[in-house]
């Protein structure tokens, strides 16, 4: 693959490997960031959320490091081919990388107001199996964009339908806990939301999968995922 | 009457100006390019690139064969004007050289005055039938080379005493007086400022409105901006032809992708 070569300008090279850099700690950054949002939840901590809504501002700050970045070697290099796509995926990814970030800090969040509330049985549980999913996508997805693998990028998008599946058992599981008992209310509002906001990151780690994949082939792949439930979207549901 | 079907013809696939197939060319017993086939579209800026010696310039001379002029150089396969062959004995190169121009890498305008070097080509092949009408094909081609306003309270100056970017706006306007089909320009812009360059540059813009334009470029960054289709050539060979976007975000050619993105391999 032509990346293999150096450039000439070795600054250049320089440049490029150090915004990718830059882009895989924010990429581990939020990786714990889900994981921790997570386990805060599920073991109703406080300070452990907390920290996670105070390490927010660090994915943050390497965002907008990473956008200067990429604008100065845009402006400097005028990158074209293989390096352009370098650069146009640096500057989506850290984006979507962001957005994830803002989700789990909104998880904390709701984790300091859940646990002034009685637990809802097994959420918790389910609700962490759906974020260690995300985040093996994530951790797939920053591999193949590190090992330019097309292939496991394509993968991780497929796997993002199994989140989906997770979330619409999660909506008619809280929708049940809710018709039970109005006092359940509150918290499976704040739960769907969290099951919800985890469902996005789903989408957003998808969205940094597709920049791998057109990164390494310069096409991005056709978006045919159909619904295949419309737990979340049919009235029908909610009539009893 | 025998050559209307012809013509015809050549109206219906406006698109493709000029043609080569199996293209070589020898110097002496060095071979420069090797089985080159390309179709140069109609009203489009086509951008040849590629390192020194890969044999574009050598390629861009075929097209109006500039070669003729160099004893030891052999050109094979067909390139075709409209269809026709240009190396056909019964064409005249003279004749060819007005329908497909040239602009230099060096500005090169004749030790004449301004005007005069513009009405040289309308003049030997009389073009203009009145002083008159030659005055008007003067201004015509120095508004087409985006000079008139600059000159034309001085056209019998010598068009030596210009600037250099002048002189090449000078030099274009001169190789579009004779209203060719066909402009072939061998790095138009190297020896310019930006400024000049700039100018030269949407000058290029315009004159696709009324020709077919080919630029030899070593700036990738200008082959970018003027050109709609770009030819990487390497070593004697076309390597990939295709939308100068597609080229320049997304290469095939592995080989392409090194060179433009500067790298060794």
């Amino acid at each position: 693959m032509t990346e293999k070569h150096h450039h000439i300008a070795s600054a250049f090279d320089r440049d490029l490997e150090e915004v990718q850099a830059e882009i895989m700690k924010m990429g581990g950054l939020v990786e714990n960031a889900i994981l921790a949002a997570a386990d805060s939840l599920e073991a109703r901590d406080e300070e452990m959320a907390e920290k996670v809504r105070e390490n927010d501002r660090a994915i943050d700050e390497l965002e907008e490091l990473i956008n200067d970045e990429a604008a100065r070697i845009i402006a400097l290099r005028a990158p074209t081919a293989i390096d352009l796509r370098l650069v146009l995926s640096v500057l989506k990814i850290s984006a979507n990388l962001e957005r994830i970030g803002d989700y789990a800090k909104n998880m904390a969040k709701r984790t300091g107001i859940l646990v002034q509330m009685a637990p809802i049985e097994g959420a918790t549980v389910s609700l962490k199996r759906m974020a260690r999913d995300v985040q093996l996508m994530l951790k797939d997805a920053l591999d193949a964009y590190i090992q330019r693998d097309a292939a496991l990028a394509m993968d991780v998008i497929h796997r993002d339908r199994d989140v989906d599946q997770l979330y619409n058992a999660l909506f008619r599981e809280f929708l049940t806990f809710m018709m039970e008992d109005p006092r359940n209310i509150t918290p499976c509002m704040h739960l769907h939301f969290i099951a919800k906001n985890t469902e996005r990151m789903g989408d957003h780690v998808t969205a940094v999968a597709e920049q791998v994949v057109y990164l390494v082939t310069g096409e991005v792949p056709d978006e045919d995922r159909k619904k295949r439930d419309v737990t979340s979207t049919d009235a029908s549901l909610s009539e009893d | 009457m025998f050559d209307t079907p012809k013509r015809e013809a050549a109206v219906t696939k406006t698109d493709i100006k000029m043609s080569a197939r199996n293209c070589q060319v020898f110097y002496g017993d060095n071979q420069a390019i090797k089985d080159v086939d390309v179709d140069i579209d109609d009203k489009t800026v086509t951008a040849f690139i590629g390192p020194s010696g890969c044999g574009k310039s050598t390629f861009l001379r075929c097209l109006n064969r500039m070669n003729d002029t160099i004893p030891i150089c052999r050109v094979e396969g067909t390139i075709t004007l409209d269809g026709e062959d240009i190396y056909d004995p019964k064409v005249d190169p003279v004749q060819l050289r007005a329908k497909v121009g040239m602009v230099f890498q060096k500005p090169n305008p004749f030790p004449k005055s301004i005007y005069d070097n513009i009405a040289y080509g309308p003049r030997i092949h009389g073009l203009a039938r009145s002083r008159a009408e030659l005055d008007d094909i003067v201004e015509k081609s120095l508004r087409r080379g985006a000079l008139w306003d600059e000159v034309k309270d001085r056209l019998h100056e010598p068009g030596t005493g210009l600037s250099g970017g002048q002189q090449q706006r000078l030099c274009i306007a001169r190789a579009v007086a004779t209203e060719p089909e066909v402009l072939l320009m061998d790095e138009p812009c190297s020896a310019l400022d930006p400024i000049a360059t700039a100018q030269v540059e949407e000058l290029i813009d315009e004159l696709k409105q009324n020709f077919s334009v080919v630029i030899v470029t070593h700036s990738m960054q200008q082959a970018a901006r003027v050109s709609q289709k770009t030819a990487f050539f390497h070593l004697g060979n076309l390597v990939e032809y295709g939308e100068t976007g597609q080229i320049f975000t997304n290469p095939r050619d592995p080989r392409t992708e090194s060179y433009i993105t500067g790298r060794i391999g």
